[in-house]
């Protein structure tokens, strides 16, 4: 008796499930679905200039002639005059070298450049303004540069060093005065850089050698602005930056865009039932937008765009505030879709986890809205065109919800 | 035999250890569909496992089968009973033949002696088990050139319980009436969850639901004694039942009324030989479900023997046996299920005559007629009585 007990009690534990019997002995059903496509899309604008100035994860160096030009602008406003030598400090004198390291994102084989290219350095301080590109551009001219280097293709891997003028260094060095670089890309045919920017922690680095001994500790300088003075709010992002000499473009009323130069994310507000979103379980939520083809840059390269999370509540209205406010990429299970800019055709972004984030919330606590923005989004030229609600009806932004109804389940 | 024989001494055992393992939580409780819990669940029939063991002839006579309330006035002493009781089944189809393990804990109450021949008694059995899982996997339609596959998955915990007040009084050696009220409780906690292959697009979703139940019945019965024949007859009338969602009264139907009466030979020392037959009204739990539940009355006959057997040092075993026949009370579609079942047994007590333990072991076949569908299961009842 006890060990049928034991066999019996073991049993208490056991787990196991099965379907085969289905359909003939299952009482229950798989539950329907439904799906609808709505014109949710109530507005939708897009925002140029985003990231804000400062805050590109990497500087975009780009050369397409009249298409496009940018530089990348690196402020070292402050300078060390001593160096470290068998422990003891001594005041820089001399400087023997003097190297921009500079990190970069490695290009693949779509970004590899076809031809070698020259990264050049400009001494572009200046007492005027230097965010504006109709200042920084003329600053760019031989007798402010400082340093440059011609890179082979293959080269390209993930830190590049390029020499600057010792003596232009030195100078700073000893009156004390401030460093501002700006560097040029020159190639025979069209190329993009992506430089590292402090934004990710991977600033350009001046490194200086003040003494031939190699018992002299280099000194290494990281980007610093100290202006606007008094504001570190602004001031730390300018550390590094990309100017767009040539090539803004702006976005149509019938357009949303994404990426692009400069930089831009698109805002969708949509209008959904409370009947489906309160009151169904959805499955599925795809964002539906027609691709307009861009001709203009890189047209077949291919650009991430993420659908984002709108975090900011109804209290800011301005769209340009609103999209700074957006969540990261891959938040809410928001999946991305690589595109190039030249292609066409309806494309579904899935915005299910965001939309289950609605659910029982009022619009002032989880606002129906998300953003479009790239995953390079100023660190390369390529923009993505959508359709926008100002487009002809058959290919304004549409939202396609398959939902499961409330039904009264569980009664066998 | 009397109860008060059964508990005659003996050391303390091996039960023991087995109330210690009982003490072992259950991780899970599943089964997939099959013919036994179709509708509301599988009626485990509220008998304790000295009753499984004669194959539920003894179930008007039994003092641990909650059954006719005029049996508990013979407990002598106060008791705690518990009852452990997994099926090992198996479902066969065209598809193939599933196994699975429900575990049941379908029977515990205690009992009283008030004085005068009277005995009170609280318990609760189950009255329909339900629990299940059916897992299957569907392809969905959206549109003319959109589907999704999906499986789901259809969860089903609880049942419907009966808690049983009862009170059982013996005027005369040869007569012992009883009487009981019943509250109709439990619940089905419903968990649908639904997946899909194509994971990026759609997101999963799982839907609980909770169903409780709330009625009451009454019942009372009669028991007749003589020195070779006992009988015992008892029914139970339903009352309202009712079916809620939280807060929400969705459906209502009246608690199935039922009749039954054992007979036993009871001439051999010790020993009862015994046949027994009862009637449930489940067709009354029709309205409780959707209009797609079909409810039946049923019978439920057996015939079986609990006979004094060896004694192995001071302690006697008694051995067990019977057949039982029975129609279960929801139909699969119109399919009528029916059920056969042969039970063996052992009982005997132990630690000086306070703790009571009995072991049936049943084999059941099920099968509906017109359906290519069989259901096996081997069923270990195991009952553990303890008077303190």
């Amino acid at each position: 008796m006890a060990v049928a007990a034991v066999f019996a009690i073991a049993a208490c534990s056991e787990k196991l499930e099965g379907g085969k019997s289905c359909p003939l002995l299952c009482p229950e059903q798989a539950i329907t679905l439904l799906d609808t496509i709505i014109d949710a899309a109530v507005s939708d604008t897009t925002v140029s200039g985003l990231p804000s100035i400062g805050n590109e994860g990497y500087l975009m160096l780009a050369s397409h002639g009249d298409t496009v030009e940018t530089r990348a602008i690196v402020r070292y406003d402050t300078l060390p005059q001593h160096y470290t030598k068998s422990g003891l400090d001594s005041t820089i004198v001399n400087i023997d070298s003097a190297y921009l390291i500079t990190p970069i994102a490695k290009p693949d084989s779509l970004h590899r450049p076809k031809a070698p290219l020259t990264i050049e350095a400009y001494n572009i301080d200046t007492t005027a303004t230097d965010t504006v590109a109709s200042v920084l551009a003329p600053l760019f001219r031989p007798d402010r540069l400082i340093g440059s280097k011609t890179f082979a293709p293959e080269s390209l891997l993930d830190t590049l060093r390029i020499p600057v003028s010792t003596d232009s260094v030195l100078d700073r060095v000893k009156n004390g005065t401030r460093l501002r670089v700006g560097l040029r890309i020159v190639s025979t045919q069209g190329v993009d850089l992506r430089i590292g920017s402090t934004a990710l922690g991977l600033g350009v680095t001046l490194h200086i050698r003040a003494s031939k001994d190699t018992a002299a500790a280099p000194v290494n300088v990281s980007p610093v602005s100290r202006t606007p003075t008094g504001q570190p709010f602004l001031s730390g992002p300018l550390a590094d930056y990309t100017i767009v000499l040539n090539g803004t473009t702006l976005t149509g009323p019938n357009l949303l865009a994404v990426g692009g130069v400069p930089s831009r994310r698109s805002f969708i507000r949509f209008n959904v039932p409370a009947h489906i979103v309160d009151s169904t379980t959805v499955v599925r939520a795809s964002l539906l937008l027609t691709q307009a083809p861009n001709r203009r840059l890189d047209l077949h390269d291919s650009v991430y765009v993420f659908p984002v999370a709108v975090l900011a509540g109804p209290a800011i209205t301005d769209v340009g505030s609103l999209l700074q406010f957006v969540g990261a990429p891959g938040q809410f299970g928001l999946d991305s879709l690589r595109l190039a800019p030249a292609d066409s055709g309806v494309v579904a972004f899935e915005i299910v986890g965001l939309v289950r984030t609605w659910r029982g919330q009022s619009t002032t606590i989880s606002p129906r809205s998300v953003a479009l923005r790239s995953a390079v989004e100023g660190q390369l030229p390529g923009e993505i065109d959508f359709f926008s609600t100002k487009a002809p009806a058959s290919v304004r932004p549409r939202l396609r919800i398959t939902y499961v109804p409330q039904i009264n389940y569980g009664l066998p | 035999m009397r109860l008060v024989d059964r508990l005659r001494g003996a050391q303390i055992g091996r039960v023991w250890t087995a109330l210690a393992l009982c003490a072992i939580p259950a991780f899970g409780v599943r089964a997939q569909a099959n013919l036994s819990s179709q509708g509301f669940g599988f009626p485990t029939g509220q008998f304790s496992a000295r009753t499984y063991g004669t194959g539920g002839a003894l179930a008007e006579l039994d003092p641990l089968s909650p059954i006719n309330p005029a049996s508990i006035s013979i407990i002598p002493t106060r008791l705690v009973t518990f009852q452990i009781e997994p099926e090992f089944r198996s479902v066969t189809t065209s598809n193939g033949t599933e196994r699975t393990t429900t575990a049941r804990y379908p029977n515990v109450f205690g009992a009283l002696p008030v004085g005068h021949g009277w005995v009170m008694s609280l318990g609760a059995s189950t009255l329909l088990d339900r629990t299940s899982t059916s897992v299957f996997s569907t392809t969905q339609f959206l549109s003319a050139t959109d589907s999704v596959p999906m499986t789901t998955r259809f969860r089903v915990d609880g049942a419907m319980d009966d808690v049983r007040l009862a009170g059982g009084w013996a005027p005369l050696a040869w007569l012992r009436i009883g009487l009981g009220a019943h509250a109709i409780t439990g619940h089905n906690l419903i968990s649908i969850t639904q997946s899909f292959t194509d994971s990026v697009r759609f997101a999963a979703f799982t839907q609980q639901r909770i169903l409780g139940f709330s009625g009451g019945a009454v019942s009372g019965g009669i028991q007749l004694v003589s020195k070779t024949v006992t009988a015992g007859f008892s029914a139970r009338s339903g009352g309202n039942l009712n079916l809620s969602a939280e807060d929400t009264l969705l459906t209502t139907a009246k608690v199935p009324n039922r009749f039954g009466a054992s007979i036993a030979f009871t001439g051999i020392a010790n020993s009862a030989i015994s046949i027994r037959t009862s009637r449930d009204n489940w067709s009354s739990l029709g309205s409780l479900g959707t209009p797609g539940l079909h409810a039946i009355d049923a019978w439920d006959t057996s015939v079986g023997a609990d006979l004094a057997g060896p004694r192995i040092g001071d302690r006697t075993l008694f051995l067990r046996g019977g057949y039982r026949m029975r129609t279960l009370p929801f139909q699969t579609e119109t399919h009528t299920v029916t059920e056969q079942s042969f039970a063996g047994g052992l009982g005997s007590v132990f630690a000086a005559g306070h703790v009571l333990g009995d072991l049936a072991i049943i084999r059941s076949s099920r099968s509906a007629e017109g359906l290519s569908a069989s259901e096996h299961a081997w069923t270990v009842s195991l009952g553990i009585s303890v008077r303190p």
